[in-house]
């Protein structure tokens, strides 16, 4: 194989989490800030299956082809599994933290995001009503 | 911290650690030229060792059984993270509709959508069962399939509408399922130790290779995973859904089906 396709998958992992964290470094906004989150994960996708291919090999599942027949890396394929199960949870857990934030802060913008004082109220809710609700 | 700053620490830093990672990826294994012994000897082995077909099952519900343990959890801490953090600032006086702007006019539903959702609910929730009990046998699992049972709950919500989805899925209910789906698996790895085996040693009969009852004590450990994903997740959506009624208005025509 080329010199390219050696590195190719190692590299597009790299740069998925290159564009990520670009992403998470300039975020004006929490739910885009989520999703860049999702895109370094799915480096790590990229990588794991990546490191876990082989040329030539069937997925490890031994029912169509019988056991002994070259197969990728099965360790590599649960990692990205439990991977996957990770990122959703962890995905809805800091949507839910979001919604929290703009309901004290009434704001998605990390920027404006102030430390939260006793009482729960902050500058932000008296000063301003951006975000509100009209109703 | 300005934006500008912030940019030029990343460049800065990525400036410093882009030949460091160029380096690692230089120095591994040619793509797709080799994999690793443990994952090549699992390979080798677990077929004879543990007669299923998945290897990926293999892995995540014996061989590697504690650490999905510890995954398991994970889930269930993060569902009740979400839960907590959500609950405790409704009240009453919420109107029965979710997913819907104030002001916007409600549409009714046509009846096309809901009988493709009938139709589609019953064959999602079936597909997931197959996905879900054949883990041991083709690509498959507790997670995978999980996922998708969760999801065909929510054709109820798309045909019936909000009330008839909290109609048909109880929360009490998928508190139970995702507990006891997490319970099912810590007692699996418990059990075994009673009989004096080792943790999540696989004691059950193995069955026979490429048949539906093969991997022992993976098929129950994989049934507890399939109902915490699935209480989990849909207990998301519920959250979540819940997170968007509004407070209860005058009541405008045509209202009951949206």
């Amino acid at each position: 194989m080329s010199a390219v396709t050696n590195v190719l998958p190692y590299a597009v992992a790299a740069w998925l989490f290159g564009v990520g964290l670009y992403g998470i470094a300039t975020s004006r906004n929490f739910i885009h800030l989520v999703g860049c989150l999702g895109v370094c994960q799915s480096a790590t996708y990229v990588l794991l299956l990546g490191l876990g291919y082989r040329w030539g090999s069937i997925a490890p599942i031994f029912y169509d082809h019988p056991p002994g027949t070259p197969a990728v890396d099965p360790v590599m394929q649960a990692l990205v599994l439990t991977d996957i199960v990770v990122g959703a949870t962890l995905t809805a857990l800091l949507l839910v933290l979001t919604v929290q934030a703009y309901k004290r802060g009434g704001s998605l913008d990390p920027g404006k995001l102030r430390p939260m004082r006793a009482g729960g109220q902050t500058d932000r809710d008296r000063s301003s009503d951006r975000g509100r609700p009209a109703a | 911290m300005s934006p500008r700053i912030r940019v030029a620490l990343l460049a800065l830093s990525a400036l410093i650690l882009l030949p460091c990672a160029a380096q690692v990826i230089a120095g591994l294994p040619a793509f797709g030229s080799t994999i690793a012994q443990y994952g090549a000897r699992i390979n080798a082995i677990t077929p004879e060792a543990r007669h299923v077909a998945n290897m990926v099952s293999a892995i995540n519900f014996d061989l590697r059984g504690l650490d999905t343990l510890g995954e398991e959890f994970m889930l269930l801490a993060a569902i009740t993270g979400t839960v907590v953090l959500l609950r405790g600032r409704r009240g009453e006086g919420m109107t029965g509709r979710a997913m819907h702007r104030p002001g916007r006019a409600v549409i009714p539903r046509s009846e096309a959508t809901v009988l493709a959702c009938r139709i589609a609910g019953p064959l999602t929730a079936v597909f997931g069962l197959y996905v879900v009990v054949h883990a041991t046998v083709t690509p498959g699992g507790g997670f995978q399939g999980g996922v998708i049972l969760a999801s065909g709950t929510l054709l109820i919500y798309l045909g019936e509408g909000y009330t008839g989805w909290r109609d048909a899925i109880r929360s009490h209910w998928l508190d139970v399922l995702e507990g006891g789906g997490a319970l099912l698996f810590a007692l699996c790895g418990l059990v075994p130790m009673l009989t004096g085996a080792a943790f999540m040693q696989n004691v059950l009969p193995l069955g026979t290779f490429r048949d539906l009852f093969s991997g022992g004590l993976m098929l129950v450990e994989n049934l507890g995973v399939a109902m915490a994903v699935t209480g989990g997740f849909t207990q998301l959506f519920l959250e979540f859904m819940e997170e968007t009624r509004e407070a209860e208005e005058p009541d405008e025509p045509g209202e009951e089906s949206a």
